[in-house]
């Protein structure tokens, strides 16, 4: 079960802690900051730094990403921001922009 | 429309929620929450922050603002510290709430449309009457709205009218309209039309229904947002 789901079409501003998973459709401004895994679905537009387990991105995401075991930039993904994780793939179609430190 | 949203149990989220869809909050919300859809607090749920949405279902704590479009149910279980506001309100048994209670809004309002001024002036006058000195028969009627009553309507001898004409004033603040010296006999029966959805509020705010007979029941509910939004600085 998806611990939180942030449909689309609504806009979090502030921060989201948590320990369960969180998926994302819609938009946030703030921080996020988990100990599980981290979606950020197609339509989903993310100005945060996000921390996490793992993250996997489909839609746009502005912000540093810590994850302490993996980033997935999925195709017509799009991260700007830094990576810190110990293993990250960027699929053919996706953008980034950004450092990657994997030495974790 | 837009999808359905979860906050789930093991979440905090620190700052404003808002957009379309509905909205399940299961764990802690510091902030406003408004929606266009429905928002449903869960047992586990946690809100300190104003609520809005179209209708809202409360089954966790709230500490902020109620406001529903169509309607504002509080489940059992649920403890809500703050005004709730929307056409429908329910308070279920076991729940706890801790403010003022309006039942305003559109399905409400239109359904009377004509006699919702009638129960304003009515309520309006007694309070107006000294201060309004071209005023005819209520003018004398010095101050308290049950006096006022019993000489309005002495063709109607129903005694359970009265405590809701009493009542009247708290809600017709909303909107004023002093200007009816004439018709005094037609206020018996608007007021007879509005005292059902009144009822309602008597298990909820004991403490605002027994001071009937004193009229300014308007002070206190002041008083008790003020309190409220003290408690929320405090905590």
């Amino acid at each position: 079960m998806a611990g939180t789901v942030i449909g689309e079409g609504l806009t979090i501003e502030g921060d989201i802690s948590g320990d369960e998973e969180i998926v994302i459709h819609g938009n946030l401004r703030g921080r996020l900051t988990t100990s599980d895994a981290v979606t950020v679905g197609g339509t989903a537009v993310v100005g945060a730094d996000i921390t996490g387990a793992s993250l996997s991105v489909a839609g746009q995401v502005t912000g540093d990403v810590t994850a302490s075991e993996r980033v997935d930039i999925q195709a017509g993904g799009k991260l700007v921001g830094d990576i810190k994780a110990a293993r990250f793939t960027i699929a053919d179609g996706a953008s980034f922009k950004g450092n990657v430190d994997m030495e974790l | 429309m837009a999808e359905s949203s979860v906050i789930g149990a093991g979440t905090v989220v620190s700052g404003h929620v808002r957009g379309d869809g509905s909205l399940e909050i299961l764990g802690r919300v510091e902030g406003d929450v408004n929606v266009t859809g429905n928002v449903i607090v869960g047992a586990s749920g946690r809100v300190r922050g104003s609520v809005s949405g179209a209708e809202l279902s409360i089954a966790g704590h709230v500490q902020g603002d109620l406001r529903g479009t169509l309607a504002v149910l509080l489940e059992n279980g649920a403890r809500v510290a703050g005004d709730i506001s929307s056409p429908r309100v329910g308070i279920a048994p076991g729940a706890l709430a801790r403010g003022h209670v309006q039942t305003d809004g559109e399905p409400a309002a239109a359904a009377r449309p004509a006699s919702a001024a009638r129960p304003a002036s009515a309520g309006v006058r007694p309070a107006d009457a000294p201060r309004d000195p071209r005023r005819g028969a209520p003018a004398p009627a010095a101050r308290p709205s049950p006096v006022a009553a019993a000489r309005v309507a002495p063709a109607r001898p129903n005694p359970p009218i009265q405590p809701s004409v009493a009542k009247v004033p708290a809600r017709a603040e909303a909107r004023p309209e002093p200007r009816k010296p004439d018709a005094p006999k037609p206020v018996a029966a608007p007021s007879a039309a509005v005292a059902p959805p009144e009822t309602e509020f008597v298990p909820v705010r004991p403490l605002k229904v027994e001071p009937r007979r004193p009229p300014p029941p308007v002070v206190p509910v002041l008083g008790k947002g003020v309190k409220a939004k003290k408690k929320k600085l405090h905590d």
